[in-house]
């Protein structure tokens, strides 16, 4: 958890559908895009009035400290998310963050991204700090179609391989990624895998990869949040072996696989 | 300038507002919004003997206007509270509230006893109503358990006791009544209302642990009832809560005869809330020529 966290306004820079039903916003808030570290999210509302009443969590894409910008990637889902589709350039909305538990452990080689669909939005600020340190970076992306393929040529830039998976086949590999994956795995060696998206599709291949024991995979983790700052403990996901609870706003978003059960119990 | 201090037994506020308990953690405030020296007292997330892990999630659910939750109080337990918490919230230098609930008779005197043997401490809050711990019945849903517990309770410290009622009875100033006479010096209205949701993908309760407790100003109607109707019967001081956003809201609970009011689930929603609140309350006492908080208390009472 950052040292403060900014609770305020911030100004819509710009925003567009693309695809259909997934938004991408950038805003203006000094604080917050200067102290935002990879694996760390902002709660955000953008309407006023109580129904609906709580702020909604979304990743950090990307920040700009020259344009005090940050990125973030919205997947319409729901009546707050739906609301978020009337945002114009220059609206104000509330936000808060940075939240979560920036990633400070960058002491591997190499690694596979797995994400599926807005998935892709937690991983490219993570994925573009590890580039810089000399990490090499293996990408597979996965959606339902070519279209919702999220962050492509983002990633494309800093991962010495991309390959795609879609249910229709539209790009890449028609099929799950994880089938992809245990494709790339069986001729490649890697340290780590980093996935996000895919829910309960991902994980029971997750599972063994992890409890096989030949690499550490590590989760972004999603679940409903009231106050994301780890106040009222509604977010919680249960340790492993464990009669006690992590909170994904303080203790993560980013788990070791092994260290959390059930991580996937809301899936869009 | 108007005089927002008030009194809760013999304890002076310097202003009537604070957070719920299990809404707030003062080592967590957003950088610049407010400091929690700022308000009237602070208090923390109920303190169990044992540590407890709190409920199964999925602990939260949003509604019209509210949220339900099974939180489950999660709780360090008291031995962790008192070396790791309590100096800590000492240090924010204003009045300080420590929120306990006891499993047994036996359990709340102890905490009782160990709490009010730490310095620093203002007054103790029975966390009386929590719904989620799993029994059918919660300490203030039953008036032969409410008047035993608090009875030992007071018996075994001199500390000020707060009751923090439940609102799932058929008559809370019945149950109101028997906490003042039991000895209690003033009373918490209201924890949260028992509540429900279907999560209609999985067709199963929203909730890991079933039902849940309503909170936010959906209730904020249901609350207002329970503390105008309470302030016709007792003598102690009432802490109004439920549904409480912004300065109006606190306003009409002065008006209905509360003392003090605490914000608790809008603190997620604008964490600087209670800041705004501070100042719409002096600037209304100024606006309408009040000196004193204390003179709004209970104004709307014309039955």
């Amino acid at each position: 958890m950052s040292e403060t966290i900014y609770a305020g306004d911030a100004r819509v820079v710009s925003v567009r559908e693309a695809p259909r039903d997934y938004l991408d916003i950038i805003l203006e808030c000094t604080q917050i895009a200067a102290d935002s570290e990879p694996g760390q999210f902002v709660m955000l509302k953008s309407w006023s009035g109580n129904d609906p009443i709580l702020p909604r969590p979304f990743d950090i894409v990307e920040t700009n400290k020259k344009t005090n910008t940050l990125r973030l990637i919205i997947k319409v889902v729901g009546r707050g998310t739906m609301l978020m589709k009337q945002l114009r350039q220059n609206d104000r909305v509330t936000i808060s963050g940075p939240l979560g538990k920036p990633i400070t452990d960058y002491n591997f080689n190499t690694m596979v991204i797995l994400a599926r669909g807005c998935g892709a939005a937690a991983v490219l600020f993570f994925a573009r700090k590890a580039f810089t340190k000399g990490i090499t970076i293996h990408t597979i992306l996965s959606a339902a179609t070519k279209q919702k393929l999220i962050l492509e040529n983002e990633l494309k830039s800093i991962s010495k391989t991309l390959l795609t998976a879609t249910d229709d086949g539209s790009s890449g590999y028609q099929g799950l990624g994880t089938d992809v994956l245990a494709e790339f795995l069986a001729k490649n060696n890697t340290d780590r895998v980093y996935s996000c998206g895919g829910g309960p599709f991902y994980y029971p291949y997750l599972e063994q990869l992890q409890s096989s024991g030949k690499l550490p995979v590590y989760l972004f983790v999603e679940n409903y949040m009231a106050c994301g700052t780890g106040h009222c403990h509604g977010c919680a996901v249960k340790k492993k072996h464990k009669e006690d609870y992590y909170l994904v706003c303080r203790d993560g978003p980013l788990f070791r696989l092994d260290e959390v059960e059930e991580p996937c119990l809301i899936y869009q | 300038m108007p005089d927002l201090s008030v009194e809760i037994a013999d304890v002076r506020l310097k202003n009537p507002v604070l957070p719920a308990s299990g809404t707030y953690e003062p080592k967590i405030v957003p950088g610049g919004v407010f400091s929690p020296r700022a308000l009237g007292a602070v208090i923390n997330k109920t303190v169990t003997l044992a540590p407890q892990p709190g409920n199964p999630p999925p602990r939260i659910w949003e509604t019209p206007c509210g949220m339900l939750n099974s939180i489950g109080i999660p709780s360090p337990g008291l031995e962790h509270f008192i070396t790791n918490d309590l100096p800590l919230l000492r240090k924010l230098n204003t009045r300080l509230i420590v929120s306990i609930a006891g499993f047994s008779v036996k359990e709340f005197s102890e905490l009782a006893e160990r709490i009010s043997e730490q310095d620093g401490v203002d007054l103790i809050e029975l966390n009386l109503s929590c719904p989620n711990l799993r029994k059918h019945t919660a300490w203030s849903q039953d008036i032969v358990l409410l008047k035993t517990v608090i009875s030992a309770v007071r018996k075994a410290v001199k500390l000020p006791l707060i009751a923090k009622l439940s609102p799932n009875v058929t008559d809370i100033t019945e149950t109101a009544l028997t906490a003042q006479d039991a000895g209690a010096d003033a009373l918490s209205l209201v924890n949260t209302f028992r509540g429900l949701a279907i999560d209609i993908r999985a067709r199963i309760p929203a909730l890991g642990s079933i039902s849940g407790g309503l909170s936010g100003p959906a209730i904020r109607p249901l609350a207002l009832y329970a503390v105008y109707a309470t302030f016709k019967k007792v003598g102690i001081p009432i802490i109004g809560m439920g549904g409480i956003t912004c300065w109006q809201d606190a306003i009409e609970y002065f008006l209905a005869g509360a003392t003090a009011i605490a914000v608790g689930m809008y603190n997620f929603v604008d964490p600087s809330c209670m800041g705004g609140i501070i100042q719409g309350i002096d600037e209304y006492l100024d606006t309408y020529g009040f000196s004193a908080v204390k003179d709004i208390i209970g104004l709307a009472h014309r039955d």
